[in-house]
């Protein structure tokens, strides 16, 4: 997955918003179509009054789905522990965008879910949820390889997915207690410290 | 606990207005003494156990320990393209906080900003109105100053020295370590004098590997001194001794009182005393004047939740707001008798204002650590203090005065390393091996004291309760700037020769404001056309006047200024007690 010569997200970009309006029928998530990138970067007015009702999921079932497999290629199970599909990051990330009152940060995400999938079925001509796990690394790796392309929505919403991953990953169960093996937050006798080869009088 | 009511009718002994650091330690001298105190808070008084939650797990948090979403604490960013006030533009939280105010665990004790509004240059003001204020969630940093610091204008002719020495202040330095207790190791260094310390914390192994190097080079790092208990006070049944369970790591405070706090430090057993009284949301307005004697009278307030005024009367009164508080009631003080505000017959109360410079710093990686079995490291209230060592011997040739760094290193309870580029398994794998490994130090810096920096009344913006905001016309100058650019070389260089990886190294400045350890807008002095106060913090021209928190530094020294502060206090109280007694106030 690692290449030395990241894909040119913006000449490709090109191709797959091109694309887009044709494979958006295959497409599983229910967004409205929307074929130019101006558009893309504004959330439709009825997204808007949907936000209102703060209580109501903010993920479809289907993107829920999607974000689960997003958040699981950013930290994957291993040998060692379980990883964010495990630790339920999906739902952690989910509060935080039904909670927010960052409209952007919203946009960014329902735009980004749009946005990857379309990358997705350029790539490799299925839906992110139905990729394999390798087509899956190649989609994020293209977003890895242009982080610094932040003028992208789709470049913004993977350093959100990130962010917000790795906060969800290494604060819960699996993260803090499998995958660190923190030791401390407890009552401590005494600090053990590295032996101060040169000790002092006290 | 004897909880005695306001009673608006008597004449207390003394008005303490303000309940941190400095107005606790009034309040435990002064009824210590036998007088009969009255302290005010602004804020409330806060269940801060259950604020606090120290061990509280970050999943068994409702946002895993961040701010509740309708909350936002400023950014540095915001800090840098925004201008005070800070409030407008950020309508759609409901609350606004100050950097500090970035988790679940201090929403409660930082002020809201939209309520406490300020003006002028930026400048990341963070206040606590509560009961014990900032010393519920301070940095436990408990260092004392030396002659280095006190009569620093003799080494290199800035500014002015204060008007004691260290020999003045020995005695009650010991006196608050061993009231409060502070752990740490001896050094013998003449211009970071030891305390009395409890049992003191140990190095981790990077620690010990830069200690080890920066020895060659003459240079000391010493465990953190940390304002802590670490074997426990016998006269204190507020407070556990530390037992090392790693929250002090992250924002908040401790909810055992291991590490000092005003309330189980010094109010509560001042409380026991039944000679002392508190009041809570009392915001302080005036302080009042007999224009027959020019003496204080007492204080005007206004409550908090009703807006209702009241009025109180003191033989004696005792600013200890904060710094930049305790300047803006001397500058909203005014009267007849003392048109410019009281105490400010120099003019100079809000200048002078100076503190620390933050930024510089670097992060680095002990390479023998990576991959090795986790070990716990943050089980103690502090890593390392590296001490001063510009303009100690030999005079550095860009800027006067020092720098020291505070640092630590090892596993914490989030890792380090997560903000590398990637993903997917060897991302996680990245930080698993390398979470143990990293250590990092950032400077603290010398401010220096300079007329020009000041703090004033805005003319037309007020805060919730109608009192006018404070101005600030506050900038670094050259000497930080150049201090500061030292700072970011000699981390580097240090981390270099000790071996490790360097992964980052700041060279940003922090906004003004960021260290939290605003001093001077009062300043002590002998000559009372340059002082506001004199060497018992007590102002030269109304003699019943006390100012005595970090306003009265005369310059900001590197050192962290809390235990200083207590000290200060210490000693300035006694002096008032045996001068009421003596009927020379």
């Amino acid at each position: 997955m690692s290449t030395k010569d990241p894909v040119n997200l913006k000449q490709d970009r090109r191709q797959w918003l091109k694309t887009s309006a044709t494979v958006i029928g295959a497409s599983l998530l229910p967004l409205p179509a929307i074929s130019s990138e101006v558009a893309a970067q504004t959330a439709p007015a009825q997204d808007k009054s949907r936000e209102a009702k703060t209580a109501s999921p903010f993920f479809t079932p289907t993107q829920h789905k999607m974000v689960e497999e997003l958040s699981e290629t950013i930290i994957p199970a291993d040998s060692h522990s379980g990883g964010a599909k495990a630790a339920k990051v999906a739902d952690y990330i989910e509060q935080v965008l039904r909670e927010t009152v960052d409209d952007d940060q919203k946009s960014t995400w329902r735009e980004g879910l749009r946005l990857v999938d379309l990358m997705s079925q350029h790539y490799s001509g299925k839906s992110f949820v139905d990729c394999s796990s390798e087509e899956r690394i190649a989609v994020l790796t293209v977003l890895s390889g242009n982080e610094h392309l932040t003028d992208l929505p789709e470049v913004r919403f993977f350093r959100d997915l990130k962010r917000l991953t790795v906060r969800g990953y290494y604060t819960s169960k699996i993260g803090i207690h499998d995958e660190l093996e923190y030791k401390g937050n407890r009552m401590l006798a005494q600090y053990v410290g590295c032996d101060d080869p040169t000790p002092k009088s006290s | 606990m004897a909880e005695p009511q306001l009673d608006l009718k008597k004449t207390y002994d003394a008005v303490v207005i303000g309940s941190g650091a400095a107005g606790g330690m009034a309040a435990h001298v002064l009824t210590s003494r036998g007088l009969q105190v009255l302290m005010l808070e602004a804020g409330k008084k806060l269940p801060i156990e259950e604020e606090l939650r120290s061990m509280q797990w970050p999943y068994d948090n409702a946002y895993r320990g961040a701010l509740p979403p309708d909350r936002h604490s400023l950014t540095l960013n915001e800090y840098t393209i925004r201008n005070p006030p800070y409030g407008p533009g950020f309508e759609k939280s409901k609350h606004l906080h100050s950097y500090v105010g970035s988790t679940d665990y201090v929403k409660n004790i930082v002020v809201d900003e939209r309520e406490n509004p300020f003006t002028g240059t930026n400048y990341a003001w963070v206040r606590a109105r509560c009961l014990g204020g900032k010393t519920n969630i301070w940095g436990r940093l408990a260092l004392r100053l030396s002659d280095y610091d006190f009569k620093a204008k003799n080494r290199d002719g800035y500014g002015e020295n204060w008007p004691i020495s260290y020999s003045d202040l020995a005695p009650y330095y010991d006196k608050v370590d061993l009231y409060l207790g502070i752990t740490g190791v001896k050094e013998n260094l003449p211009y970071l004098p030891d305390s009395i310390f409890q049992r003191p914390t140990k190095l981790n192994c990077a620690e010990v590997t830069l200690k080890e190097s920066l020895g060659k080079m003459g240079r000391v790092l010493t465990q953190y001194r940390a304002g802590v208990t670490s074997d426990g006070l016998k006269h204190n049944q507020y407070r556990s001794r530390c037992f090392g369970r790693g929250a002090c790591e992250r924002k908040g405070g401790c909810d055992i009182h291991a590490a000092f706090d005003s309330p189980t430090g010094l109010i509560y057993p001042a409380m026991d005393t039944g000679k002392l009284t508190l009041r809570t949301n009392a915001v302080v307005r005036e302080i009042t004047v007999d224009q027959q004697t020019g003496k204080a009278s007492g204080v005007q307030f206004v409550d908090s939740e009703t807006m209702k005024d009241y009025a109180v009367r003191a033989k004696v009164v005792i600013v200890a707001a904060s710094t930049l508080e305790s300047a803006r009631l001397l500058l909203l003080s005014k009267s007849r008798l003392y048109p410019n505000g009281l105490a400010n017959s120099s003019g100079h109360v809000g200048h002078n204002f100076c503190e620390h410079i933050m930024g510089p710093g670097v992060v680095g990686q002990a390479k023998d650590l990576v991959g090795k079995p986790p070990t716990l490291d943050d089980g103690r209230p502090g890593g390392f203090y590296l001490t001063r060592f510009r303009n100690l011997t030999e005079k550095h040739p860009k800027f006067i005065r020092g720098y020291g760094f505070e640092g630590g290193s090892g596993s914490r309870m989030f890792p380090e390393g997560t903000d590398k580029p990637g993903f997917g398994a060897a991302f996680k794998e990245e930080v698993r091996k390398n979470q143990g490994a990293y250590i990092s130090m950032g400077a603290f810096g010398e401010v220096l004291a300079r007329y020009e920096n000041y703090v004033d009344l805005d003319p037309a913006v007020k805060d919730k309760w109608g009192v006018p905001a404070l101005r600030f016309h506050y900038k670094f100058g050259d000497n930080e700037h150049r201090m500061a650019e030292d700072m970011r070389e000699t981390a580097q260089e240090m981390f270099e020769a000790a071996g490790f990886n360097i992964v980052h190294v700041s060279t940003h400045v922090l906004t003004e404001g960021w260290s939290i350890h605003e001093m001077g807008t009062a300043r002590m002095g002998s000559d009372p056309k340059t002082s506001v106060l004199n060497q018992f913090e007590q102002s030269h021209d109304v003699k019943n006047l006390f100012v005595v928190d970090g306003s009265a530094f005369v310059n900001a020294s590197c050192q962290n200024p809390t235990w200083t502060i207590m000290a200060l206090c210490w000693r300035s109280c006694d002096y008032l007690a045996d001068e009421l007694g003596k009927g020379n106030l």
